[in-house]
């Protein structure tokens, strides 16, 4: 396999034995605490089961009748602090039971059990009696096309309008090819596509209102998830920095066909990614695996409190990366034609606990330096577009522009507008987005009865 | 330490230096495969049943199956492999190597015929060619012709009169082995020590079937579209070889030493036959499943367990167990005892409470908040079901109650509706055993 094959696909997942092995190692616990850790509802304790019982089409029909994209789930989520940190097979005691002192691997089963689905071409859901409630969904990312496959399984007229040329939103656009390929994903979206949802992609809803006037348009309900694209910056007026990228900018052209011209900027450079979350830890291992020379994680606290989750951490670690911890990032040093040269950093030590509950960064007066750097990546986080309000303007919206729900129904202040994952959230997990259209797809079928 | 346990055992006379022999089946083909498991530890064999070259035995294909638990291997083994299909010159030339190269080595040679001329043939050409005993196969469940395998088995007549033809033309010991498809051994072990048999071993291959093709509806194993009821074996089938060898160890009227078979997989299942009655064993699943390396563990883990209880020879260990084999109407039931839980190990999975649930007395709560159970003594039917359950060893015990100490009665749904049911207490008297 060729070293971009290696960027472009996953690894491999559990096989059939490995997984009813996997599935034998499980307690088959009498409150299934698994179940009651996962965001989005997706019974890990009955597909589990069902699988050990050899009920495997059951087990696959569970996963999907709960969640749509429960493949992309089981890849992608944190489950060491989902369902499997609940597992009692990993109970940190004394007593551990020979075989049961760690967590059944829930996410690799649910990934398996999906992918044995398309190898074994299982359809769960029949074509159903279609209705004729027309319901818009604003973004084809994990929120959106829960809700919209949640409606569809009803009959309701969905259309989906995305803003990108592809369906898929940050499963397309936002993580990284070997974390989560295309291949996988164009898979999911077919069993999305097969429920007979219309994708109308290039379709941003933007400008003045544009949200609130489909409901004028013929559509009973709209569900707006179109996610968080805008990038946070520490520089805003620095865009035109040769060599500065956001974090969305840089994972977006490593999908969309901008490979190679992205790998070339990378490759043999010093590259420093700031940040501390996940989607940091996607572009600093995503930095060595293009072949860069250096990699720096810049961030302004300590190792323990960035929020990546841990074994991303030392995956990065083992990677190669340079952590510099306790640094806060000034501004960027550039050379001719605006090229940059080098990131202007300034150590921090902790103090007092700050609103988050860890312990605030406070600059060190006279400690500044630079680090030399070709390329620097900013990952601190997405947040929504300044106008956007304006595209909902009875929608009311918090400080960051994030709109308001309310959480048991996704109702906005607007009858008949719904909203969910993270235009609601904030940066949040895919199950989560999940669940917010799941939870709002009933909203809307109670709110279309009225 | 090892060395100062004595494992070696007389069996009929004959001496092996531990009580682990290959059973006559694949695992004793060929003298190559034997000398390999002599290498290995096994103190001797029997060897794969001879055939007198009448009638062409061509095995079928493919030959064997099995039963899986889980995702655990082989817990049973179907097999329709025929007796040997090498030619008789072949198998007596193989005793000639085993005996030059393993002279300390007892080969036991399994044989089988069809009528008293056959069997006496083989018998005879087994103890020429340095066979050292010969074994009796009376029980081979899946032979394609009446009037073989285990059909003789069953025809009681048949067996002890192919025995003591046997039995006249040949010096050597002679081992009845018996199949297990029958009720109770006994009565065919008392026949074949009738006709002069020395010693019996048991239990071949019990009839079953491993399991059925859901798409083509053959039972396996599929040979080409047939399947057969042929020879189950294996870790499955243990409780039953112990059942029929304790039986027979108990008949003092037979008392004759016994080869134990099924299911032997470590020192312990050995340890376990010879405790009911058993001086050898023999082995053939396990070796299918782990080859022949499963010797070592048997021989050292037999090693230490009887230095560590002090046992200087094996041979005081057979029928150690059978003064506490009773029948059941030997129990003492004014004794009567609780599951017990340590809730220190506790790991809250509650399949302690669903068993309890759904097929015991209902005598745990389930504390949702504490994700624990909480037992309900006098409801607990001892029945242990939750402990075999219970993933933490030695969280969940039985524990004896004090002599007053009453179990409550399983509730009546609706007492009210006693008034209707149609009822007459029995009140007739009559013996404690069956008459009609």
């Amino acid at each position: 396999m060729s070293h971009l094959d290696k960027f472009k696909e996953m690894r491999k997942g559990l096989d059939l034995v490995q997984a009813i092995a996997e599935a034998d190692r499980c307690l088959l616990c009498h409150d299934a605490p698994c179940s009651q850790g996962c965001p989005a509802d997706t019974k890990p304790a009955e597909f589990i089961r069902k699988l050990r019982f050899k009920n495997i089409t059951g087990a696959i029909r569970t996963i999907k009748e709960n969640n749509i994209l429960g493949g992309a789930c089981g890849v992608l989520c944190p489950t060491s602090r989902l369902c499997e940190e609940k597992c009692s097979a990993m109970f940190k005691s004394q007593n551990r039971p020979a075989g049961a002192d760690r967590s059944i691997q829930i996410g690799e089963i649910q990934r398996f059990l999906v992918e044995h689905s398309w190898e074994r071409g299982v359809k769960i859901f029949e074509k159903p009696e279609p209705r004729s409630e027309k319901i818009a969904v604003v973004g084809s990312g994990p929120g959106g096309l829960s809700c919209a496959a949640e409606l569809a399984k009803e009959g309701y007229q969905v259309t989906i309008f995305e803003a990108r040329p592809e369906p898929g939103g940050v499963l397309r656009y936002g993580v990284v090819s070997y974390r989560f390929d295309m291949n996988f994903l164009e898979h999911e979206l077919e069993d999305v596509k097969a429920l007979g949802i219309k994708f109308q992609c290039n379709s941003p809803i933007e400008g003045k209102n544009a949200a609130e006037k489909l409901l004028q348009d013929g559509f009973d309900a709209v569900f707006l998830a179109p996610g968080l694209w805008d990038a946070a910056t520490i520089k805003p007026d620095g865009k035109d920095i040769q060599g500065l990228f956001s974090s969305v900018d840089y994972l977006s052209a490593l999908r969309d066909g901008h490979f190679e011209k992205m790998e070339k900027n990378i490759k043999g450079k010093a590259v420093a990614v700031i940040g501390g979350g996940s989607v940091a830890m996607d572009c600093i291992e995503s930095a060595v695996r293009l072949g860069a020379k250096d990699v720096y994680l810049i961030y302004r606290r300590s190792y323990s409190q960035m929020p990546a989750e841990p074994d991303e951490r030392i995956e990065a670690l083992e990677a190669g990366v340079h952590f510099v911890l306790l640094n806060q990032p000034l501004d960027y040093v550039t050379a001719k034609k605006n090229r940059l040269k080098g990131l202007k950093l300034v150590r921090t030590r902790l103090g007092a606990l700050d609103a988050s509950g860890r312990r605030r960064p406070e600059e060190i007066t006279g400690s500044e330096w630079t680090l030399d750097a070709d390329v620097v990546i900013e990952a601190i986080g997405n947040k929504a577009p300044d106008e956007s309000p304006e595209w909902y303007p009875k929608v009311d919206v918090d400080g960051n522009k994030l709109i308001k729900t309310d959480p048991e129904t996704g109702r906005t202040s607007v009858p008949g507008l719904f909203a969910g994952g993270d235009i609601v959230r904030g940066p949040a997990l895919v199950v989560q987005a999940v669940q917010d259209g799941k939870v709002a797809a009933r909203a809307i079928k109670e709110y279309l009865k009225q | 330490m090892v060395n100062n346990v004595d494992l070696s055992i007389d069996f009929c006379g004959v001496q092996f230096k531990n009580p682990f022999l290959l059973s006559s089946s694949p695992v004793s083909n060929s003298a190559e495969m034997v000398a390999r498991s002599f290498d290995a530890g096994w103190s001797g064999v029997v060897f794969k049943t001879l055939n007198s070259d009448r009638l062409p035995i061509v095995h079928p294909s493919p030959r064997m199956h099995c039963v899986d638990y889980g995702s655990k291997k082989e817990m049973a083994v179907q097999n329709v492999e025929m007796i040997s299909d090498r030619p008789l010159k072949h198998n007596l030339t193989e005793f000639l190597y085993l005996k030059k190269n393993y002279p300390d080595h007892p080969i036991i040679a399994s044989i089988m015929g069809f009528f008293t001329d056959e069997w006496v043939y083989l018998a005879k050409a087994a103890e020429d060619n340095g066979a050292d005993m010969l074994e009796l196969n009376f029980s081979c469940p899946h032979m394609c012709i009446e009037g073989a395998g285990h059909k003789v088995g069953q025809a009681f007549q048949l067996l002890e009169g192919f025995t003591a033809a046997v039995k006249e033309v040949v010096s050597i010991p002679v081992i009845a082995k018996m199949t297990p498809n029958i009720t109770d051994m006994n009565e065919p072990a008392m026949y074949a020590k009738k006709g002069g048999a020395d010693a019996i071993s048991a239990i071949n291959t019990v009839r079953g079937i491993s399991s059925v093709g859901l798409d083509d509806f053959v039972p396996t194993p599929n040979v080409f579209g047939k399947g057969a009821i042929s020879g189950t074996s294996g870790p499955a089938v243990r409780p039953i070889g112990l059942n029929f060898i304790a039986s027979m160890a108990q008949n003092d009227q037979l008392n004759l030493p016994l080869s134990g078979i099924g299911g032997i997989e470590t020192w312990i299942d050995a340890l376990e036959y010879m405790l009911l009655g058993a001086s050898t064993i023999q082995v053939t699943s396990g070796i299918m499943h782990y080859g022949y390396r499963i010797v070592d563990d048997m021989i050292e883990g037999l090693s230490d367990y009887m230095i560590e209880r002090g046992v200087g020879q094996i041979s005081d260990l057979v029928g150690k167990a059978l003064p506490n084999l009773h029948e059941t109407e030997a129990f003492d039931l004014e004794r009567q005892g609780i599951a017990q839980y340590d809730m220190d190990k506790c790991i809250g999975c509650g399949q302690c409470y669903i068993v309890c649930q759904d097929a015991a007395g209902q005598a745990i709560e389930w504390d949702a908040e504490s994700r624990r159970p909480n037992l309900i003594e006098d409801k607990c039917l001892s029945c242990m079901l939750c402990k075999f359950v219970c993933p933490v060893p030695d969280l969940i015990s039985h524990k004896e109650m004090p002599k007053e100490w009453k179990r409550q009665e399983t509730a009546v749904m609706d007492s009210s509706l006693e008034k209707d049911i149609k009822y007459e207490p029995f009140t007739k008297e009559g013996p404690n055993e069956c008459v009609i």
